[in-house]
């Protein structure tokens, strides 16, 4: 069997007047049984009281990317056993089991991170402990993350930013879009009370190489609300496929820090995007 | 190739309202040193905004006495934005303001692509009205219920359980502005933290955790001149 080679990019600008971009991304992989495509962005809170929302950020990429990997790796051994319900186990545990996994994880590290933080801080006695919650906010972080093998697309989304999807036809889709969105700058976090109960899951099983999306994008939300209308986001998106299509991935590679610059001027934002590509001409992967 | 795709890009707006007690008590000192103070603020209000070139600051002010009136109906944008004084009236009619308020925080006319709205209210007395059902109509639209507040009691006879319900956060505390020098930098600190507080991304509010005050109100000095 041969799947599709993807083309990755993944790039982040920090938002005017920023101290610090709390923004992080990352695309990793070729799409294959054994090297899945993953896709994640973080986006950290601006507000002094999410004031290490940039290490958080990094967490929960990096937390993803591996949690990410392991799941393919459940996927492998389980879509072999399909006929004894194996795809529904895997559906049943990316819905509910992943976001518990993936919270608990995230949730852990960045205590870990303040413990450690603590005892460094300076020389006598270090600061008083404080409330797991109170510290879990000072990382507060979005997060969304996908993976593509040639069996799977599924995707993880927590807070604001958008998942697109760009079918093999040319239709652009934003699976995981709330159905209404948060007004103001507000948003679900990684530090939210029970806050897998808060992600937000996309699952479709991939019927056959030529069936899969052409282009995946995740990015943090300095890109779609530098938009003036609401509809300046499908119509970057469209734009984006065209650009790929007709000048290939390494053009636009080389732009996207440029557009980037551009949105985060307007959306005051840091702005962040991590793609896979499918070139139409792809070298084809054996596997 | 340069051009970013999807065409026509912009910051989004922060409507700040200013919602003032212009009853016949703030008569005097009281509405002469509220004028100046408003007008002192503008050039401050004027750097935050330009501090954040990603927010686009567009004031209003509606007074209230025994009706409430629009002195700015149309959103100005801070650096169009000019003081022209407000006068005294007559009664303390906030829940009819509070209920003009609500309608301009419907969406339309207030656009979904905005940053939080800033509601600033400044009064010196004891509401002649059903504020309360102004202030339910506020909290009924989503921008209502979204937005920044900020109160400043004005002397010793400002209802501070009116200020701290309109607040709506336990959190929060009305401002004290109990002289001209404390009134001048209540005004300064309403103008300025609750513009930096509007554009900042937060963690939704359906945490309990999370609904802490977006901005630390500062400690004003005392002065000898006391209203």
């Amino acid at each position: 069997m041969s799947t599709p080679h993807w083309e990755t990019f993944s790039e982040s600008v920090q938002g005017i007047n920023k101290k610090l971009n709390q923004d992080y991304g990352t695309a990793e992989g070729q799409g294959s049984t054994e090297d899945p495509l993953v896709l994640a962005v973080a986006d950290g809170h601006g507000a002094a009281r999410h004031a290490r929302s940039d290490v958080g950020a990094r967490r929960a990429v990096a937390l993803f990317a591996g949690h990410a990997r392991e799941f393919a790796g459940f996927a492998r051994s389980l879509v072999r056993e399909e006929s004894r319900g194996g795809l529904s186990r895997l559906m049943n545990y990316a819905q509910h089991d992943m976001p518990r996994r993936l919270v608990a994880a995230w949730q852990q590290d960045v205590l870990g991170h303040w413990d450690r933080m603590r005892k460094r801080s300076g020389a006598g006695t270090p600061p008083p402990d404080t409330a797991d919650a109170e510290k879990l906010l000072l990382y507060g972080t979005t997060l969304i993350g996908a993976l593509l093998t040639p069996q799977l697309f599924v995707a993880w989304q927590l807070g604001d930013g958008e998942l697109a999807v760009v079918e093999r036809d040319g239709r652009i889709g934003f699976p995981l879009a709330p159905a209404e969105t948060d007004l103001g700058d507000e948003t679900e976090s990684m530090c939210s009370h029970r806050a897998w109960s808060l992600m937000r899951v996309h699952w479709s099983p991939v019927v056959g190489p030529d069936r899969m999306p052409r282009l995946i994008t995740l990015s943090t939300d300095g890109l779609s609300k530098s938009f003036a209308s609401s509809e300046g986001f499908p119509r970057f998106m469209a734009g984006l496929d065209r650009r790929l299509v007709d000048e290939g991935a390494k053009e636009v590679r080389a732009v996207l820090p440029q557009w980037l610059r551009q949105a985060a001027r307007h959306s005051g934002d840091d702005t962040t995007m991590a793609a896979g590509y499918r070139p139409p001409h792809h070298h084809a992967i054996k596997e | 190739m340069s051009d970013i795709p999807g065409g026509p890009m912009a910051n989004r707006p922060v409507h700040f309202i200013w919602l003032l007690d212009c009853s016949y008590s703030m008569q005097g000192k009281k509405i002469g040193q509220l004028n100046y103070a408003i007008r002192e603020a503008i050039p401050e209000m004027k750097s935050v905004a330009h501090d954040n070139p990603a927010a686009q600051l567009l004031l209003r002010t509606l007074t209230f006495s025994t009706t409430a009136q629009w002195h700015h109906k149309d959103p100005v944008p801070i650096d169009d934005f000019t003081w022209q004084d407000v006068q005294v009236d007559g009664m303390t009619n906030l829940g009819e303001a509070l209920h003009v308020v609500s309608r301009e925080l419907q969406t339309p006319p207030m656009p979904t692509r905005a940053l939080k709205p800033v509601l600033a209210l400044v009064s010196d007395g004891v509401p002649t009205d059903d504020w309360k059902a102004g202030l339910r109509a506020v909290d009924a639209t989503a921008w209502g219920k979204k937005a920044v507040r900020v109160a400043i009691a004005i002397g010793e006879d400002a209802d501070r359980s009116v200020l701290r319900e309109f607040l709506g956060n336990p959190e929060l505390q009305p401002l004290d502005a109990n002289s001209p020098k404390q009134l001048a930098a209540a005004i300064r600190w309403a103008s300025t933290a609750a513009v930096k507080a509007a554009s900042q991304p937060v963690a939704g509010s359906s945490d309990a955790l999370t609904k802490q005050p977006p901005y630390a109100p500062p400690v004003l000095d005392d002065d000898d001149d006391v209203w």
